[in-house]
């Protein structure tokens, strides 16, 4: 009787110990976020305050009215950023399943020197192309642009992509393209009809990792669209707030911070087994 | 309508729309211009004295740019062994080798040596820690997508972003940390961020806290291949939690831990945007990375010096490569 008790003990207990590390270890990954929503909401006070305050005393919104009417750049970084990472996605999906549709249903001459290439720049650290790619925009008068920015997340993330959409378009069965080839479809509609529908997890899981790294990305946007405003992405550009205004105003800085942040949690959420997917498939395949 | 008709199939038959090389087309041309095409020039760039606004006087120099980061006291100074100072105290004496160790590792040098002593800080806790953290989510049964959801939360937030969160974590006066502390009744004042000897461990427990949900999902991805039998058979077999995971989930999972440690070490080693954010490469130079040093001389000291910058790119990835392929040999040899 009591060897039982004290064994279901235990496991009660290594049960609970479990949970409680496991809890612990949670709170550190989120509690950051947690601290900037909440001292986004705090008075002036409270925010200079030089003890630990986590729930606001008084909650306000103030930093908020006051971002929308003094933090002037913010909602252009918003747009731009969208606009990038929206317009990244939808070049790198079309683009590179395309080429993965060619190279996966088709037998063609310089099909496996394509793969060398695609596999052999990936192992190439993609900052050694920093300077060539400013030098290269430059020429172009791409700088300080969307376009020019677009393009070359596209170019960035087209390796990857392409040997995502790769294993799922061999995994299609043979006998719908012959029968789609016997209704009298080309192959470009073929690739609209039968790939792209029976693709659209796969390119699910392809645009959320796109997404992710046009939205989050960094030293390429700091180094070519940092002349002017114009064309400055959100981390970019949240990083230049943050120098502007440490010395002003931190309220102002947590409320645009946390608008930085919120919708990707919020997307992540939503979107998370997409996510999950396209980060381990891209992360074996790298 | 057939006349057109035809004249379309005509054409069809002529040069077709309708062909693989057609559809790798785009790909190959944005591929080669905006991928290939840059880090080549790169590679071009890195054996000229170049400097971008005065391109008419652009020089070849050879490997003269790769023997000035040789001996370049910003790149390649390196703070030699550290013992301690002063006397020791008795249970610090066993420690001796740790000490020495540490105090080594957290003695800011060069940029190359800086990019190693953050490699060094960062890879251990990288892998090790969410290898536990999988473990626990694995088992926590029905809660375990609720604890992968929110440790993974770090990950798809931007670097910049919680750069500059943690800068305020860090802050001397309001911060997290520091109010805590003192709360807590600790009389002695961190300045975190602008201390030489606490910038870079400052910075590189933010980078594995960044690094964990990442992590964390590949050991859970490995854990899932590995079959339920064999960790039933062993627990079966009489053997405790501790034992099989030492003696039957470690060893299946060791691809898996290559796999974490590589892209751990990959990432260290070209370590830009936390620095460039919350230290700027200071105090001194002490958290000065490889790639913030080449993007200063590039884009920052005014002289747009893209040859040097090219060698020093070019160095790096040379490496990498090195490292990656030593790392593949040792792992090899261990199966």
């Amino acid at each position: 009787m009591m060897v039982i008790f004290f064994d279901k003990l235990k496991k009660y207990l290594s049960r609970a110990l479990l949970y409680l590390v496991l809890t612990v270890v949670s709170a550190v990954s989120i509690l950051p976020f947690l601290w900037v929503i909440l001292s986004s909401l705090k008075p002036h006070d409270e925010l200079y305050s030089k003890h630990l305050t986590f729930l606001p005393h008084h909650y306000t919104l103030h930093n908020y009215t006051q971002m929308v009417q003094r933090m002037v750049g913010f909602g252009l970084y918003y747009r731009n950023s969208v606009l990038v990472s929206v317009g990244t996605v939808v070049l790198t999906l079309f683009v590179g399943s395309l080429a993965a549709y060619a190279l996966a249903r088709f037998r063609f001459r310089g099909a496996q020197a394509l793969f060398l290439i695609f596999l052999g720049t990936m192992m190439v650290p993609g900052e050694v192309g920093l300077i060539g790619q400013y030098e290269l925009l430059s020429a172009y008068k791409l700088l300080n642009t969307l376009t020019g920015l677009t393009l070359s997340y596209t170019a960035f993330n087209l390796a990857l992509t392409v040997f995502v959409m790769y294993s799922v378009f061999q995994a299609v069965p043979q006998e719908l393209l012959d029968a789609a080839r016997v209704d009298g479809c080309s192959w470009w509609e073929t690739f609209w009809q039968i790939m792209i529908p029976l693709g659209a997890s796969g390119l699910a899981a392809a645009g959320t990792l796109v997404f992710l790294a046009a939205w989050n990305e960094f030293i390429f946007a700091l180094t070519m669209n940092n002349w002017t405003d114009e064309a400055r992405t959100l981390p970019v550009g949240i990083q230049l707030l943050q120098g502007q205004w440490q010395h002003w105003d931190y309220g102002v800085l947590f409320a645009s911070v946390m608008l930085s942040f919120l919708p990707v949690i919020i997307l992540f959420l939503f979107l998370q087994k997409y996510f999950m997917r396209g980060l381990t498939a891209g992360a074996v395949k790298g | 309508m057939s006349a057109t008709g035809e004249k379309l199939s005509g054409r069809r038959r002529g040069f077709t729309l309708d062909s693989p090389y057609v559809f790798v087309l785009p790909a190959l041309i944005l591929f080669g211009m905006f991928s290939l095409y840059p880090i080549l020039r790169s590679l071009y760039l890195s054996f000229f004295d170049y400097n971008f606004l005065r391109p008419e006087q652009m020089h070849f120099v050879g490997l003269g740019n790769y023997r000035e980061m040789l001996h370049d006291e910003r790149v390649m100074s390196w703070p030699g062994i550290i013992t301690p100072q002063g006397h020791l105290a008795w249970w610090q004496i066993p420690l001796y080798p740790f000490l020495v160790l540490w105090l080594t590792i957290n003695s800011p040098g060069g940029a190359f040596w800086n990019t190693i002593r953050f490699t060094l800080m960062f890879v251990p806790p990288a892998v090790v820690l969410p290898l536990f953290l999988a473990v626990m989510v694995d088992k926590a049964g029905r809660l375990s997508g609720l604890f992968r959801t929110l440790n993974f939360v770090p990950v798809v937030v931007s670097v910049a972003v919680t750069s500059i969160i943690w800068m305020w974590i860090y802050h001397p006066d309001y911060g997290v940390v520091n109010t805590a502390l003192r709360d807590l009744g600790v009389k002695r004042e961190f300045d975190w961020l602008s201390d030489p000897k606490l910038a870079m461990p400052a910075v590189v427990a933010m980078c594995v806290w960044g690094a964990m949900g990442f992590n964390m999902l590949l050991y859970l991805v490995g854990l899932q291949r590995i079959p339920v039998e064999v960790q039933e058979a062993a627990r079966v077999d009489g053997a405790t939690g501790w034992q099989v995971f030492w003696g039957v989930t470690l060893p299946l999972l060791r691809p898996t831990v290559f796999l974490v440690g590589l892209l751990a070490l990959i990432g260290a080693l070209k370590v830009f945007t936390q620095m460039f954010i919350m230290t700027g490469g200071g105090p001194g130079d002490s958290t000065l990375s490889m790639v913030l040093y080449l993007y200063n001389i590039a884009f920052r000291y005014g002289r747009f010096r893209f040859g040097y910058a090219s060698a020093l790119a070019w160095a790096l990835a040379l490496f990498i490569f090195v490292v990656s392929l030593i790392s593949f040999r040792i792992s090899r040899e261990r199966e």
